[in-house]
């Protein structure tokens, strides 16, 4: 959807540069929904993990290979890096960082790795 | 780039540790840097063929009492070689033989993380073309952990139907389950049999089959071998060898995997 501002005689320019902002990022948030749509048909990368995880199993190597493949890649890049934000962690598995994120916070929910807030910074760590 | 190997098997016995020694030497005379860990922490070995005492061992770095690289012993000017060999040994006396037994997962946890870790802190500092992992066989703890840092994992196996049996099931509940690139070594294989016209095809086919990984290469069976008892390094004192070139061989494909 295009919208045109006509500058009349007589409206505010300011009002009509902020109305062309306005619609400018109500552009960019319609095309990200219309990804995460497309991402959500699709299946595979937002879908939650089938499998259950008795409270208190450690990340050892015997769980990450019960964990489905996207997961592990995760599990195992923070095994590398110890702690790590999901903005270092998708550099190391070169992955979107919203998608690493959403992997990360799965693992969390699983209660094989936990998170803390350091400042702005959300901090991943394996116990 | 530094290429990770692991070296791994179902059972013991399939000569692991002789091929991880002689192929370093390969990858060493040849003019590279090259850095071999025990971590065979059940059964180490690599002490008694390099005739080392190290100080540290990497027992003590998995226990976090040091770091990786107080553990890496340079054994270069041992050798005549072009490159380096550094090495990382596992302690064999009987109460680190215990103490790995005892170990609990959440120990196993660390390991895992400071193998990862320990990876790379070696190539930084050592700058090493090639790290070589030799492994207990078996799906022990150690032995996935060091798969799981490798990048390349080669499956040494002697052509029973009993070894056979045992590599089908790691290759799919483990090598496939970490996504790491894997291929099969057969090892002790009689010479004539490597030499028949196709042989070396046969077993290919034969491999690809039953395991469904690639053959990597054969290794002849040979009495001298045995009879030298891990004291000599062949690549390096016998260069000539029918089994010096068959890892040179190993060598070679295994660059270009």
């Amino acid at each position: 959807m295009h919208v045109v501002f006509v500058s009349s005689k007589g409206s505010d320019p300011v009002v009509v540069d902020l109305l062309r902002k306005l619609n400018r990022n109500v552009e960019v948030v319609t095309r990200k929904l219309d990804k995460l749509i497309e991402v959500e048909r699709s299946g595979a990368r937002f879908s939650r993990p089938t499998i259950d995880m008795p409270e208190g199993t450690p990340l050892d190597v015997t769980t990450l290979l019960t964990l489905p493949d996207h997961l592990r890649k995760s599990a195992l890049a923070l095994s590398s890096l110890g702690e790590a934000t999901a903005t270092d962690l998708s550099k190391e598995t070169s992955r979107v960082r919203a998608v690493e994120s959403d992997y990360l916070n799965q693992l969390v929910s699983m209660g094989l790795i936990k998170k803390k807030r350091k400042g702005r910074d959300v901090y991943f760590y394996i116990e | 780039m530094t290429k990770t190997l692991a070296f791994h098997s179902y059972k013991g016995g399939t000569g692991k540790t002789s091929l991880v020694v002689n192929l370093g030497a390969v990858y060493a005379k040849q003019g590279a840097s090259v850095c071999i860990l025990d971590y065979d922490f059940r059964a180490p070995s690599l002490n008694v063929l390099f005739k080392a005492k190290p100080k540290l061992w990497l027992n003590d770095y998995l226990d976090g009492k040091c770091g990786i690289n107080d553990v890496i012993v340079d054994e270069s000017a041992k050798y005549n070689i072009r490159g380096k060999l550094w090495v990382g040994f596992a302690n064999p006396s009987l109460e680190a033989l215990k103490d790995v037994m005892s170990k609990d997962r959440r120990w196993e946890v660390k390991a895992l993380s400071k193998t990862l870790a320990g990876k790379k802190e070696i190539i930084a500092e050592k700058n090493v073309d090639y790290l070589i992992f030799d492994t207990s066989p078996g799906a022990q703890y150690s032995s996935i952990n060091a798969l799981a840092g490798a990048d390349l994992v080669s499956l040494v196996m002697k052509a029973d139907e009993f070894d056979l049996e045992g590599t089908k099931e790691l290759s799919r509940g483990v090598y496939e389950a970490l996504g790491r690139k894997s291929g099969v070594i057969l090892n002790k294989i009689p010479l004539e049999q490597i030499a028949a016209s196709g042989g070396r095809e046969k077993f290919g086919k034969e491999i690809e089959a039953n395991v469904g990984l690639p053959l990597v290469g054969l290794i002849p069976c040979m009495c001298e071998l045995m009879a030298a008892g891990g004291k000599s390094i062949y690549t390096l004192d016998k260069p000539d060898h029918a089994f010096s070139r068959s890892i040179d061989e190993i060598a070679e494909t295994m660059k270009k995997m």
